[in-house]
Order: C-alpha cells, then sequence, then structure tokens
C-alpha cells in the first residue's frame, strides 16, 4: 500500500490527520484572544465588583469594569429617611471609614442650616478625631489587605491587629464596632467615654510600632517592590481627567487635599503636611497611604492636647435632641423628641453640596431640602466610583496578577462605589 | 365702619397733576375687602375672619379652638395678631377683616404671645405622647414645636385629673390631656344638634364632662375625636391599634348610606384601620355619622376570595365555564334567565351588568337594595336609604332602556326562571327555599346569604378596594379610589362580568380599567355626559404629611 494511500485511508476512516503529520505552526495555539471573567465573586475584587478581561496570553488587552453588585439605592433611600435617619445609611458607604461619611453628611445638612459656624468646639474635635481613627482603619486595611493579596501575609495580620485597636476604641465611642452612626447634625450624639485619651494615646504608640515592623516588611521587600513599582501608573494630567482625588491623585503629584484646600471643621487648627507622591504608580500610592497614617497619629495627638471641655451637640431646638431626663419628665421635651423622630429635623429649602476628606478622597454629599424632615434629594460624590471608572485604562497592557496590586491601590470599597 | 379712616387719603384732583393724569382707581367690589397681612396683600370677600385670609395667603396662623365649619368663640387665645391701630392684640378667628387693616402675624407682640400661650396650655399637660392616640397628627404637638420649642420652666406638680372616663359608647375622654378648646362641645351642638358635653368647675380644676348619668351617645359623636387637637377624646374602636403616622390615607366615598360622606380610607397592610371624613361643602361639610365610620368592619366580614362551584373551591377558569354553560344553556329561551344589579355596588359594576343583560336579550331585571331604615333619617347626613347607589342604578337602567322591578316585586317571578346572575349578596323580599330550584351565579365580595348557596360564586372587590364611581340620593356622582389590593383572587366586578360575557360569547366593550367602562357609562347616560373620571390618587403616607393637625 503507498504512503498517499495509507494517509487519505486514515482521513476516510478517522476523520483527521494524525498530528505529526501537521505542521509545527498548527500545533501552536491559534493567537486569539480570550475573554474570562474576574469577580464578582473573587477574594481580590473588594466587595462585588466584576471584570470582564479580554487577554492575549496573559496580556490584558481590554477590562470591562461592572460595579453594581452592591447598590443599595442610598440616594432613593434617604429621600424616604428623615435627616437623622440617613446616617445609618451613610455607614454603609464606606463601611472601612464610616465616621467621615458621618461627618460628610452632617455637615451638608448644616449647611443647609446655617449651622455650621455654630458647632461646639468639643463636638468639631472629637469629629476630627473620630475622622482620623477612620482614616487609619482605611489606610489599614487597604495597604494590608493590598500586601495580603501579594502574598504577605503577615503585614495583613499586623495591621489588621492594629485596625481592630481603633475599631475597638471607636466601639467604646459610638457602641458599635463597624458602623457606628456616631454623628449627628449639630454635633455628635453623646460625649467621648472616660479614660479615651489615654486609651487613644496608648493605641497610638503601639500603631507606630507595628507601622516600623510592617515598613521593615515591605518598603524594600523585592518581591513587593517588583509586584508594585512601575504597575498601573497614572499621570498627573490623567488624574486630573477624570477627576482623581485623594490618595490616588496625590500619588501622581497633584497637591490635593479638602482639609487643606477647602479647610473644614478644626483642622486650621491642627498641623499636618500633604504627602504628595512622583510616578503615580501602586507603590507611591503605597507610600502616600503610609504617610498619611503617620499624619493621621500626628493630628490625633495634637487633637488629645487641644480639646476643650463643653458641650458635644449645638445647643439649638431645631436640631438637638433634648437630655433623656427632661424627655421622659417634661411634655415640652417629649414633643420636642417625638417630632424630631417622627417628623424629623426640618431643614429649610434649600441645596447644598458640602465635601469632606474622605479615606479614599473628596467624598460630597448634595441635598435638597424642601423644607421638610426628609431629603428632597440627596445625591454623594464617591471618590471609589471615580476612581473605579480609570481602573480600565490602569490595568490595560499589564498581566491578569497586575490586576491584584492595581485594583487593591485604588482601594475601591463596594459601598462607596455602588451606593 | 367709617372707611374713610382707614382708607388712605384719596387723590385731591384739584391738585396740579404733575404732567401725568392719576391712575385710575382699582374697581371696587362692595362685597370684597382688600388688607395686608404681613405685608402681603389680599382680597376677601366681606365677613372673612383674619384667620382664613391669612391661610389663604399661606400664612399659618397657630389655632387651637378655631374650626371652619364650626362657630367661633375664640377661646383658646392662640390666634392672637396685631392688628395696626389696634392697642391690644386681637384673636384672629373673630375679628372679620376690614378694608385697608394692616395685620402682623410675626412681630415681637404676638410671636411673645404665641409662646406664651403654649406654655400655659402645655402647664398641666401629661407627658403621654408614647401612649396616645393622637401622637402624630396633634395640633398641640405640631403648634408647640412650630411657634414655641421651649424648655419646660416649671418646678411645681402637675395638676392631675381623670385619666380614661368612659364618656359612652363609643369614646373615652382624658380629662388631663383635654385643652379646653370646647371644639367637641360645639360640634355636639351644631353637627349633631344635641347638647351633650359642658365643662364643669373653674381654673385649673376645669374639665370637660357630660351631664351626672348623660352619656355622649349622639349619632355623630366621633366627629369630636376628629376634631379634637389633642388626645383627650379618643375612639374605642381605634385607640391603641395602629399609629397615626404609620397609616396611608386614599380619597372615597362612604358606603354606608344614600348621602355619601366624602371620606379618607386610612389603611395599611391591605386593611384599613379607620374612615375619616373628608371636607365637601356640597355634601357632607367636614362630618360624617358614626354608623359611617364603622363600615370598614364590613370589608374583612365573610369575604369570598377564590371563585366557587357549588362551594367548593374552583378556581376562576373552571367557575367561569361552569357559569357560562349554565347560562348558555338558559339563554335559549332568554325568558328564563334574570339578572339582579345591587345598589350595593358601584356604578361601572351595574353598568357592566346591564350592558350584559342587554348582549343577552335578558328582561328580566332585577334591582337588589335594602329596605330603607326610616329611624335613621333625621334631616342631617343620615337618610333613611341604607344604600350607597341606588340613583346610580336607577339612571343606569333608565339610560340603558331597561325596564327594572325591585326584588320584591320580582319574587313572583322566581318560578319562570332557571338561572339569576346577580351582583351583590342581597336578594330581600326572595324566600331563600325557592333559590335553590334555580342556578344561581353570583358575583359578590361576601359569602354570605344567597351566595352560600349558588352553583357558580365569583370573587369580587369591595368597595374600598376599586377605583369607580357611586352616585348620591342627590345625584352627586362621586369617585372611590382604590385604597388597597381585594383578596386573594378577586377581581373588580365591572371585570369579573367582561369575564362572564366573553363565555357567553356576548360582546360588551373591551374594557381594561374602570376608567373605560366609566367613559362608556358616561356616553350612555345623558346626564352624566360631562363627567370627567378623576385621576387615580396615591395613597398619601400619613407620615409625610406630618400633623395635619
Amino acid at each position: 500500500m503507498a504512503a498517499s494511500d495509507v494517509t487519505s485511508l486514515k482521513q476516510l476512516v478517522l476523520g483527521r490527520q494524525d498530528v505529526q503529520d501537521l505542521s509545527d505552526t498548527e500545533t501552536e495555539l491559534a493567537p486569539e484572544l480570550m475573554t474570562i471573567n474576574m469577580g464578582p465573586s473573587h477574594p481580590a475584587m473588594h466587595g462585588t465588583v466584576r471584570i470582564v478581561l479580554t487577554v492575549d496570553g496573559e496580556k490584558i488587552v481590554k477590562g470591562d469594569v461592572q460595579p453594581g453588585y452592591l447598590h443599595r439605592c442610598f440616594e432613593k433611600e434617604s429621600e424616604h429617611a428623615t435627616y437623622t435617619q440617613v446616617f445609618p445609611y451613610t455607614d454603609r458607604l464606606n463601611y472601612v471609614s464610616p465616621m467621615i461619611n458621618n461627618c460628610g453628611w452632617a455637615m451638608a445638612v448644616e449647611k443647609l442650616m446655617d449651622l455650621t459656624a455654630r458647632i461646639p468646639k468639643r463636638a468639631e474635635y472629637i469629629r476630627v478625631i473620630v475622622s482620623e481613627m477612620s482614616r487609619m482603619t482605611d489606610h489599614l486595611t487597604c495597604i494590608g489587605a493590598s500586601a495580603m493579596e501579594l502574598g504577605a501575609f503577615t503585614a495583613f495580620l499586623y495591621f489588621l491587629k492594629a485596625r481592630e485597636w481603633l475599631y475597638g476604641l471607636l466601639e467604646k465611642v459610638s457602641g458599635a464596632r463597624l458602623t457606628h452612626s456616631y454623628v449627628r447634625v449639630g454635633g455628635v450624639s453623646k460625649d467621648l467615654p472616660d479614660n479615651f485619651d489615654a486609651e487613644l494615646t496608648h493605641t497610638l504608640d503601639e500603631i507606630v510600632k507595628v507601622m516600623v515592623e510592617v515598613e521593615d516588611l515591605l518598603n524594600n521587600n523585592r518581591i513587593f517592590r517588583d509586584r508594585m513599582a512601575g504597575i498601573g501608573a497614572m499621570t498627573k494630567a490623567q488624574a486630573l481627567a477624570s477627576g482623581c482625588v485623594g490618595p490616588i491623585a496625590r500619588a501622581c503629584g497633584v497637591d490635593y487635599d479638602v482639609r487643606k484646600d477647602y479647610p473644614y471643621s478644626i483642622y486650621p487648627e491642627v498641623e499636618f503636611d500633604v504627602p504628595v507622591g512622583t510616578t503615580g504608580d501602586c507603590y507611591d500610592r503605597y507610600l502616600v497611604r503610609i504617610e498619611e497614617l503617620k499624619q493621621s497619629i500626628h493630628i490625633l495627638r495634637q487633637c488629645l492636647k487641644q480639646i476643650p471641655d463643653g458641650p458635644v451637640v449645638v445647643d439649638d431646638h431645631r436640631v438637638a435632641l433634648p437630655p433623656k431626663r427632661d424627655t421622659y419628665n417634661t411634655i415640652e421635651s417629649m414633643i420636642r423628641h417625638f417630632k424630631h423622630i417622627v417628623d424629623g429635623i426640618r431643614v429649610p429649602a434649600g441645596e447644598a453640596y458640602s465635601f469632606v476628606e474622605g479615606g479614599n478622597g473628596e467624598l460630597g454629599f448634595y441635598v435638597v431640602a424642601d423644607g421638610t424632615g426628609r431629603p428632597y434629594k440627596a445625591y454623594v460624590r464617591s471618590p471609589s466610583f471615580v476612581h473605579l471608572s480609570t481602573a480600565e485604562d490602569l490595568i490595560r497592557g499589564h498581566f491578569i496578577a497586575d490586576v491584584v496590586p492595581i485594583f487593591g491601590m485604588i482601594n475601591m470599597i463596594g459601598g462607596e462605589c455602588d451606593k | 365702619m367709617s372707611e374713610a379712616s382707614i382708607n388712605p387719603p384719596a387723590p385731591n384732583p384739584s391738585a396740579p397733576a404733575a404732567g401725568s393724569p392719576p391712575p385710575p382707581a382699582p374697581p371696587t367690589d362692595p362685597n370684597k375687602v382688600t388688607l395686608t397681612i404681613d405685608g402681603q396683600t389680599v382680597t376677601v370677600a366681606k365677613g372673612t375672619n383674619v384667620l382664613e385670609a391669612a391661610r389663604s395667603l399661606g400664612v399659618d396662623i397657630s389655632a387651637f379652638c378655631y374650626h371652619p365649619g364650626l362657630p367661633i368663640v375664640a377661646q383658646c387665645r392662640q390666634c392672637l395678631v396685631s392688628v395696626e391701630k389696634n392697642p391690644k392684640l386681637q384673636p384672629s378667628c373673630q375679628q372679620v377683616c376690614g378694608d385697608g387693616m394692616v395685620v402682623h402675624t410675626t412681630d415681637a407682640q404676638s410671636t411673645l404671645a404665641r409662646k406664651q400661650q403654649l406654655e400655659f396650655t402645655l402647664l398641666n399637660h401629661p407627658v403621654d405622647c408614647p401612649i396616645c392616640d393622637k401622637a402624630g397628627e396633634c395640633t398641640l404637638q405640631k403648634l408647640y414645636f412650630d411657634h414655641d420649642n421651649a424648655n419646660s420652666r416649671v418646678d411645681v406638680p402637675k395638676v392631675h385629673k381623670a385619666k380614661a372616663v368612659d364618656l359612652g359608647p363609643t369614646i373615652v375622654l382624658d380629662q388631663e390631656r383635654c385643652i379646653l378648646c370646647s371644639r367637641c362641645i360645639r360640634t355636639c351642638d351644631e353637627v349633631a344638634g344635641q347638647h351633650q358635653l359642658e365643662f364643669a368647675h373653674r381654673g385649673d380644676h376645669e374639665v370637660l364632662t357630660t351631664a351626672p348619668g348623660a352619656q355622649l351617645d349622639n349619632p355623630y359623636s366621633l366627629n369630636t375625636v376628629d376634631v379634637c387637637p389633642v388626645g383627650a377624646l379618643t375612639q374605642k374602636d381605634f385607640r391603641f391599634t395602629m399609629r397615626a403616622w404609620e397609616l396611608d390615607a386614599t380619597p372615597s366615598v362612604c358606603n354606608g348610606c344614600a348621602t355619601g360622606c366624602n371620606i379618607e380610607i386610612h389603611h395599611k397592610n391591605d386593611r384599613a384601620w379607620r374612615l375619616v371624613p373628608r371636607h365637601n361643602p356640597d355634601v357632607n361639610a367636614y362630618w360624617m355619622c358614626d354608623e359611617g365610620r364603622f363600615t370598614y368592619h364590613g370589608l374583612r366580614d365573610q369575604r369570598l376570595a377564590g371563585a366557587l362551584v357549588d362551594g367548593l373551591p374552583a378556581g376562576w377558569d373552571r367557575s367561569l365555564a361552569a357559569a357560562g354553560e349554565r347560562i348558555t344553556t338558559a339563554l335559549r329561551q332568554p325568558a328564563s334567565v334574570g339578572i339582579v344589579l345591587s345598589a350595593m355596588y358601584s356604578n361601572e359594576d351595574n353598568f357592566a351588568l346591564a350592558s350584559l343583560a342587554k348582549a343577552w336579550g335578558v328582561t328580566n331585571v332585577f334591582v337588589a337594595a335594602k329596605p330603607p331604615v326610616p329611624a335613621r333619617a333625621d334631616g342631617r347626613l343620615r337618610v333613611a336609604d341604607v344604600n350607597p347607589n341606588a340613583a346610580g342604578v336607577q339612571a343606569i337602567a333608565q339610560a340603558l332602556g331597561l325596564a327594572t322591578r325591585s326584588t320584591f316585586e320580582g319574587a313572583a317571578q322566581l318560578t319562570a326562571l332557571r338561572v339569576l346572575v346577580m351582583l351583590g349578596d342581597i336578594l330581600p323580599g326572595i324566600d331563600p327555599d325557592r333559590l335553590r330550584e334555580l342556578d344561581l351565579i353570583t358575583l359578590s365580595a361576601h359569602e354570605r346569604g344567597p351566595v352560600a348557596g349558588a352553583k357558580v360564586a365569583l370573587p369580587v372587590a369591595d368597595w374600598a378596594e376599586i377605583a369607580g364611581t357611586i352616585t348620591n340620593n342627590k345625584g352627586h356622582v362621586q369617585r372611590m379610589h382604590a385604597a388597597f389590593t381585594p383578596p386573594g383572587q378577586a377581581l373588580p366586578a365591572w371585570e369579573a362580568i367582561a369575564q362572564l360575557a366573553a363565555v357567553t360569547k356576548a360582546t360588551l366593550g373591551r374594557w381594561t380599567h374602570a376608567r373605560e367602562v366609566f367613559k362608556d357609562m358616561t356616553a350612555a347616560v345623558p346626564t352624566w355626559k360631562s363627567l370627567t373620571w378623576v385621576r387615580e390618587a396615591r395613597p398619601l403616607a400619613l407620615r409625610f404629611a406630618g400633623s395635619r393637625g
């Protein structure tokens, strides 16, 4: 039987040629793009977000970022809640730094009510203290989790330990570990607990020690630097064009911090620096966050020295709940309490935009009031949402594995991004 | 009143006019007066009081004892305002508007008077809001919060009075909460024509009470609960059942009798919790009778929630098929089919059934209506006719050229019938035993009376669950809005009738909404030609309404 006859017989019987009959080029995978899913239930996909990656081998050609899995109708729900009932909703925006969200919302309502200048000094100091503690929990989580996602589990455990100390203190302050709902329109709901000063000072000292350990572990770690430096770099122009704020923009050299540029509360009375990076890559974002942790500690120590005694909520019957003792014993306070709870604080008609420096940057609340006890419209300018919109550009051209540090350093928080 | 002293001096015609002619004087209507309230000019009818004139401008003058439907007594002193050229503050409810009057409601004097008056009113008020039924719709809460909002300055014990005084069959009085505005006394006088309440004692021992041994038992007594600005008078039927701010309000019309008082259904979770009157100057003013208020209990009484064949659940499809088969067979002799319209159901439902009678060629049309109760008629709101829609059924039957008989007259014809299709659950004047001999097909919201023995029973929506109209004894066609959804499989009756038409291959309008039935109906009934369908009212959540006082 001739060889050609064997080939044709094989084709007839098997319907194909043998592998060795094929040329070398045909044995390789076809150079096609592949589509794979990352998330929504991926451990590195903070909260829940889905990225549909189009990859050329390991290289990302396109990343379709699809947020929205954690949408809770924050803005619409707020229209059906009294101004005070919105505070628990704000806790669930950036749930790693809820105190800052609380303050942002309170400040927007206070702006509408023309109360800003009348908030008691002590309340302002308490707000800054809890905000900076929240900023620290935010950064500790962001850095710790990102390091873990790159394999550095020790750093994660060290930072989460430090975060837990702060959460424990915040729980003593507010009564809740995570969703504090502590701030109120006109001040805060209750004064700081006894011995808070000493406990916070001690905690800060301990955190400084932890930070030395973690910086030793990470800053010049070969693996960490290889995975972070030069990855997901963003130019200053790019950051400005897409509306980036906070540590991400500062890592690119944008010197913008709401606390300095639009000073609010008692930030003008404390001394601190705003760290700014140069390269705008993941490593710079890490360094900026580390430095912000140190600055927060600095601010907290000053606040503990400077905080005055006094009331923690404004003395205005339009907004402040009467003391419980009066509520139970006098009809006047009972009615006021009832009206505040059932009808809500009556905010005069108008609109206001107010913004604070959140863990991830400028966190803004836009409120339209119609004179009733409930917002007519509420809008939140959530930094995570803006930052996530840059993710597609940042991951393009990188390897699949680089999505993890890029995403970690964007620090997208599902609750805040999806509202 | 000397107008010359109040009006600005008229321009002197003999004076040099400085080049331009004087502006023409505004036309003056002798029945109108123009005054200024808080800098705003308003023109009102002569005889209007300052309080109403201010409200027409949106200026809220606080008041407890003033009620637009009651005589004015200026008793609470809460509505004091300053009127220029008057040395003392004037009660704005009693002060009649005069031409050129200048009124201030926000000046220091009247603001202080309001605050002080509220402080006095709260002096002995108990700390009851958490357990008070009025909380959330309390005028005292509203006015204190809006106009005073100051801390208590009292450091002596409060004067205590009787709590939970049983005033009569419907009402409980809390004398401590009473602020002595006398609205309830005047309501009994004006609405019921019976002086049953009075004040006793003096000073901070003054209390509201009935005469010794007497009760507050007039048929309009519960209007006193509505007008009570605090929680002094509470309705036994409603107290401790539901918080006011948790309810939704849907406008409707009372189905208790032929008067058709305008009401609001206060409901939550597909259930009505109370009915309160809604202002309509042409029908019921601000009031309704006690009997009407309790009709909401009937909405949950023996409801039919699924379609039945021979008393067993069968679902809509099988029940309609069973009904259709019986009707189609009987319709070979149209004289053997009877139809019963109902004065208890809406215009749309009756129009649909009357149209179906025409389509089937049925001439045995009866009207089921409850017999009149002459003892009810009192020349006020209560009338003898306890059917909400007798006038509507009559107008529809007349317009469609159907000769109707009442069920009382129709009893004699029953022997000639094989199938009786009836709307509602009453057949007054007909012996139930005689119904067993014929196939009874019912469209009813309740499973009682003849419905219990029906061959096919189709569940329909009751009055609080439908969009529709009813016609009262004065010929007003009034709109009802659906407060909640009907139970189970129940449909609006017109829709069930349209399905019955479909299974019997009868031609009926292609209706998808009560509005379309209404459109066909108003085209057919000459006197209703000009009527228009009122847009669906969305339930108003009372918690968003704030205190409506």
